[in-house]
């Protein structure tokens, strides 16, 4: 070791940044698996993403009667997961799963990586309202819209085609928005812990 | 553009506006966050970011006839940038280098070599085009619900702070997390379910 790289190690260990190993104090000693987990452990705690990703797994189940699951201006909402399904988990040893396929949400595959203590995290939905027929992707910590599919727009204008593009996007995160309620209705009840999440599970053990 | 045509991609907000009739304050907030162009000459800014009228997006007068329509106010937000390529600085270098070397029959200096990848990196500067995103803002005046038709999350934050800032008003996004929280719920007290997160006991999950 020449001199120059000796004082540089000394200073080291007298800040405190080294110890006298030599090796770095604040290296992170958590192994590939640990700093894995940490990641996806911190992803559902951040924002309180694991409140959306419980949201997207509950209307999952609730969906699969194909009843509808609330009521905006007296019409009813229906609900169907389609296509694409990111599932995640904060501790088990796979993180995230994606499933493909049109009857992927509802199949049992899927059911049985929710019952291992996965959650669905991103999704496909194809929500009813009335005659209108809105399709969007979903993601669990902010419930932001993508690539949206809105009903036909009507009017011929392009200030009014605006106007009514910008009504149906609306309509979409009202409609959204009223699933959240139910939802929110549902989590913050007694019933919850004593009687939904059973259910739940034991839909997804296919019971 | 995303608000005109094709799917629809945005994110959601509830707005508390600030107080008085939108008509008077609407422009002057706009005005107050205005895009100012970038002066590559003048300023070492490489970014310029701020609010531009909807349909010209050169324009920031925003006359009620350009931000106006209907119940909603529509606007843009626009980002311009310059980037110097990293690879185009190496190459302009190496060829710097290959003829110093020829001129004084010896390498450059360290100092010699950072003094001239600064020159180059800022001959390249001027030199490279700007380039310009705008990204659809619209706002529901009656309702008070706002979205940011952008796909970036980080635009999307870098949009709200800019109107809390320049409007004075209070935006809560639409995650579950956020409609919880004006629904009454106290996050600090929510967790994840532990059946449902697969996690060994409650206590891990909420650190």
């Amino acid at each position: 070791m020449s001199r120059r790289s000796e004082a540089r190690s000394e200073a080291a260990i007298l800040r405190g940044d080294a110890g006298v190993d030599g090796l770095d104090t604040a290296a992170d000693e958590r192994d590939a698996v640990e700093l894995e987990r940490d990641a996806a452990r911190e992803q559902l705690l951040r924002g309180h993403a694991f409140l959306g990703r419980e949201l997207l797994t509950w209307l999952l189940w609730r969906s699969e009667s194909t009843e509808p699951l609330a009521r905006v201006d007296g019409d009813d909402v229906g609900l169907l997961f389609t296509g694409r399904l990111v599932l995640r988990g904060a501790f088990g040893d796979v993180t995230e799963l994606v499933a493909r396929g049109a009857q992927a949400p509802y199949s049992a595959q899927v059911k049985r990586a929710l019952d291992a203590g996965l959650l669905v995290h991103q999704a496909r939905l194809r929500l009813e309202h009335g005659e209108k027929v809105y399709e969007a992707t979903l993601d669990a910590e902010h419930l932001d819209v993508r690539a949206a599919k809105l009903p036909d727009l009507i009017a011929e204008e392009d200030d009014e085609r605006l106007l009514e593009r910008l009504f149906l996007s609306q309509r979409l995160s009202a409609l959204l928005d009223a699933l959240v309620g139910e939802f929110l209705a549902v989590r913050s009840g007694r019933g919850w812990s004593r009687k939904v999440v059973p259910e739940l599970k034991r839909w997804m053990r296919g019971e | 553009m995303a608000l005109q045509s094709g799917s629809a991609t945005f994110s959601r907000f509830t707005v508390e506006p600030p107080a008085g009739d939108p008509r008077k304050w609407l422009s002057r907030a706009l005005a107050r966050g205005r895009f100012e162009p970038l002066d590559l000459q003048r300023s070492e800014d490489d970014r310029s970011a701020g609010f531009v009228e909807r349909e010209e997006t050169d324009a920031t007068r925003f006359g009620v006839g350009a931000v106006a329509l209907g119940e909603w106010a529509l606007f843009a937000w626009r980002i311009d940038a310059v980037a110097v390529r990293a690879s185009a600085v190496k190459a302009e270098l190496a060829k710097w280098e290959a003829s110093f070397q020829a001129k004084h029959r010896r390498p450059p200096a360290r100092a010699e070599r950072a003094t001239a990848r600064e020159t180059i990196r800022r001959e390249l500067r001027l030199r490279t085009p700007v380039a310009t995103r705008t990204f659809d803002v619209s706002w529901n005046l009656a309702s008070n619900e706002l979205l940011a038709w952008v796909a970036s999350r980080k635009v999307v934050d870098e949009i709200a702070a800019a109107i809390e800032l320049a409007f004075g008003a209070k935006l809560t996004p639409g995650s579950p997390a956020a409609i919880a929280s004006r629904g009454g719920a106290a996050l600090e007290k929510l967790g994840p379910t532990p059946e449902l997160v697969g996690a060994p006991r409650a206590a891990e999950v909420v650190r």
